[in-house]
């Protein structure tokens, strides 16, 4: 139970942990201000314990698929927010700028955390009641939620000690590859809410890297790994990529241009 | 990086979070694994221990035995017929239909899962099966694996307490030095003496005391340059003066010649006065000598000193408020300061105009206001009145005042030195400039 516990939280926590550190590591190399972090832990733990008391309630809607729409929703949001991030980073600096940035740092980080949140709080209280279990779950859950913590802290440290020029490569790939992971979590959801039609994976590579294992999970949260994924699911995932490139990349050369 | 205690503190604490809770898992899983492995044995020793006690080829239903609900066991002939069973074990587990074979294997049964061992005695040909219920099994291993786990992770938070403590004790003599440099008065340059420097903090200690020594040496060289430039400056002025005294008596020298050279020589004089008060109130000198000062006595005292001056111009100057004023400050600096103020009025108000000054406590301290009736000074010129040298319309623009372009310089250089604010704004009540110094509270 331990184990998967682990699995369980570590996924909820390093994703959420990830787009943090990100946000907070371009804060701090952009000498933007770091003061938004605190209320949209706030505020995105408040919405997440509502979400997650209401969960019976909301996974009633869409007949009965509430909680898989409602999800993907969330994805499809922290999506956007990522590509306005990536591409509002490009531009010069503004007043308008700035703001915008903020407030999509702030959106961002809300929504990661309503969405692992809420499932972390779900998972942990099915095993209230289960006492035999309930010790190694939270056992579990807290050395999940301390790896996953750790290397946001870790990612987070490397991007702000590196030389600037490395940093902003690592950080926008590390940026993009989470947002194309979005989309392909978006897919899955509504694969489970019968939105997409479910195919056959077109590959299989369970046995080299199992999604239940730490490493699988890892990957999971940084680029979307999926062992058996489907054709839409392939399709969606990388066509997220290459959205997000190119505007970020017009945004920039656009902005080059202007510099010149 | 804000702050390096949170950052060796955190950057620490997830290095050794990440390293020791995947070593857990590790060490879990073996140890799970091991658990299982001796679950295992202990099924095998009973299905040995079961053939060795029981050798009755005979079914006998009465002699079921009972044993806890975790545990079974079935003897079965070799056509799969039960010898002897537990009480909870009532139907053959094994049957013609499914390929048996010795050894170990988990089956659904009862609506558990089991983990059963099958041992094959040939030489009673029977069947000898033992199984224990797989979760509660489990849940075992895993209480006793998890018993291990638990005070290394809770030791997690004791353990950045006790970093965060020894950081903060490794740091001490980096605190220790940036007290030193704060604690130092404005005019010690002594070197830093630290009881035991770390290796770190050599060399920057070293460059710190270096620096401090050259600094001590500039502000030497300064000072005897102010005092030498005062004194071999002043010299030929006086002299030039008693000369211009003694060719004023001399009547075949005409007044129109004798004029602009007065002038000149004053003017000379007047420049070299103010750039050595440019220096005199350097912030180091100026901080040594701060004291509580009451800024409307200063005021009653150069007006009192300058009211020739003014009497000369039939001008009227009026002081209002004039209640005690306390602010912290340097009382030469003050009076140059008021002195510039009040001369710069006198000096651009016509003949007969007027000059006020106003000192009062407000909110945020004690406020001065020098206004006259002046011609003013055009608001866009409002901050470069206060360069060094500038003189409002150039130099072309009144040859009767005698100037530099220094006073108001000295003037903003002072109000810097005391933290105050000023600013310019046209006067209301008397038409000319108004200038309004704004003191924070001691």
């Amino acid at each position: 139970m331990l184990l998967t516990a682990v699995i369980i939280i570590l996924r909820e926590v390093i994703e959420a942990s990830l787009i943090i550190s990100l946000f907070l590591a371009f804060s701090q190399r952009s000498n933007h201000t770091r003061t938004w972090l605190l209320q949209a832990l706030f505020l995105g733990v408040i919405s997440a314990a509502i979400y997650a008391i209401n969960i019976g309630v909301m996974s009633q809607w869409f007949d009965g698929v509430g909680q898989e729409v409602i999800n993907a929703g969330i994805q499809i949001i922290i999506y956007i927010v990522l590509l306005i991030f990536l591409i509002t980073a490009m531009r010069p600096h503004s007043q308008f700028n700035n703001r915008l940035l903020t407030a999509m740092m702030m959106t961002g980080v809300i929504f990661a955390t309503v969405r692992e949140g809420s499932e972390i709080i779900i998972y942990i209280h099915g095993f209230v009641t289960v006492p035999e279990l309930f010790q190694s779950v939270l056992l579990g859950s807290a050395i999940g939620a301390g790896i996953g913590a750790s290397i946001g802290v870790c990612i987070y440290y490397l991007l702000i000690n590196m030389p600037i020029n490395i940093s902003v490569r690592i950080g926008y790939v590390l940026t993009v590859l989470l947002a194309g992971s979005m989309i392909s979590q978006t897919i899955q959801q509504l694969t489970q809410a019968d939105w997409v039609i479910s195919q056959y994976p077109i590959w299989d590579t369970s046995t080299w890297i199992s999604e239940h294992s730490i490493t699988g999970q890892l990957l999971y949260a940084v680029i979307g790994y999926e062992a058996t994924p489907t054709a839409i699911q392939v399709t969606a995932y990388l066509s997220g990529l290459v959205i997000i490139i190119l505007l970020s990349g017009y945004s920039w050369n656009h902005n080059h241009r202007l510099n010149k | 990086m804000k702050s390096i205690r949170t950052y060796l503190l955190l950057a620490l604490i997830a290095i050794i979070t990440l390293v020791t809770f995947l070593s857990l898992l590790q060490g879990y899983k073996d140890s799970i694994a091991k658990a299982q492995q001796l679950f295992d044995d202990r099924l095998q020793s009973m299905a040995a221990m079961i053939a060795n006690a029981n050798q009755d080829l005979h079914p006998h239903s009465a002699g079921t035995e009972k044993l806890s609900s975790t545990v079974f066991f079935q003897i079965l002939t070799d056509d799969f017929l039960l010898l002897a069973r537990s009480n909870n074990a009532t139907t053959p587990l094994l049957s013609a239909d499914n390929a048996v074979t010795a050894g170990f294997r988990d089956i659904n049964f009862s609506g558990y899962r089991w983990r059963v061992y099958i041992l094959k005695d040939d030489t009673l040909n029977r069947w000898i099966i033992t199984g224990e219920r797989s979760d509660i099994s489990y849940i075992l291993a895993e209480k006793v694996v998890t018993a291990s786990i638990i005070p290394i992770v809770l030791a997690i938070p004791f353990a950045a307490f006790i970093i965060w403590i020894a950081i903060g004790v490794g740091l001490k003599p980096l605190r220790e030095l940036t007290g030193q440099l704060n604690n130092k008065q404005a005019d010690d340059l002594s070197p830093v003496v630290m009881a035991n420097t770390p290796e770190e903090l050599t060399s920057l200690v070293a460059s710190t005391n270096a620096l401090l020594q050259r600094l001590n040496d500039a502000f030497v060289r300064e000072q005897q340059f102010s005092a030498d430039a005062a004194h071999e400056l002043r010299t030929p002025i006086s002299i030039l003066k008693v000369q211009l005294h003694n060719l004023q008596n001399n009547e075949q020298i005409s007044d129109a010649v004798l004029l602009p050279l007065a002038s000149g020589i004053e003017r000379m004089g007047q420049v070299i006065e103010q750039i050595l008060s440019l220096y005199r109130y350097s912030p180091e000198q100026a901080l040594i000598k701060q004291s509580e000062i009451d800024l409307s006595a200063i005021v009653q005292s150069i007006i009192a000193k300058d009211y020739d001056q003014i009497a000369m111009k039939q001008q009227k100057i009026s002081l209002s408020g004039g209640e005690v004023c306390l602010i912290k400050g340097n009382h030469f600096a003050l009076e140059t300061l008021v002195q510039n103020l009040i001369s710069n009025a006198s000096k651009y108000t016509p003949e007969q105009g007027e000059i006020q000054v106003t000192s009062k406590h407000i909110t945020t301290g004690v406020r001065l206001i020098v206004e006259d009736s002046g011609p003013g000074i055009p608001q866009e010129q409002y901050e470069r009145v206060f360069e060094r040298f500038y003189r409002v319309d150039g130099d072309r623009h009144n040859s009767g005042i005698l100037g530099c372009g220094l006073g108001l310089a000295i003037v903003k250089h002072i109000v810097e030195l005391h933290k105050a604010k000023i600013t310019l704004h046209p006067s209301t009540q008397l038409g000319g400039l108004k200038v309004m110094i704004d003191f924070p509270n001691k």
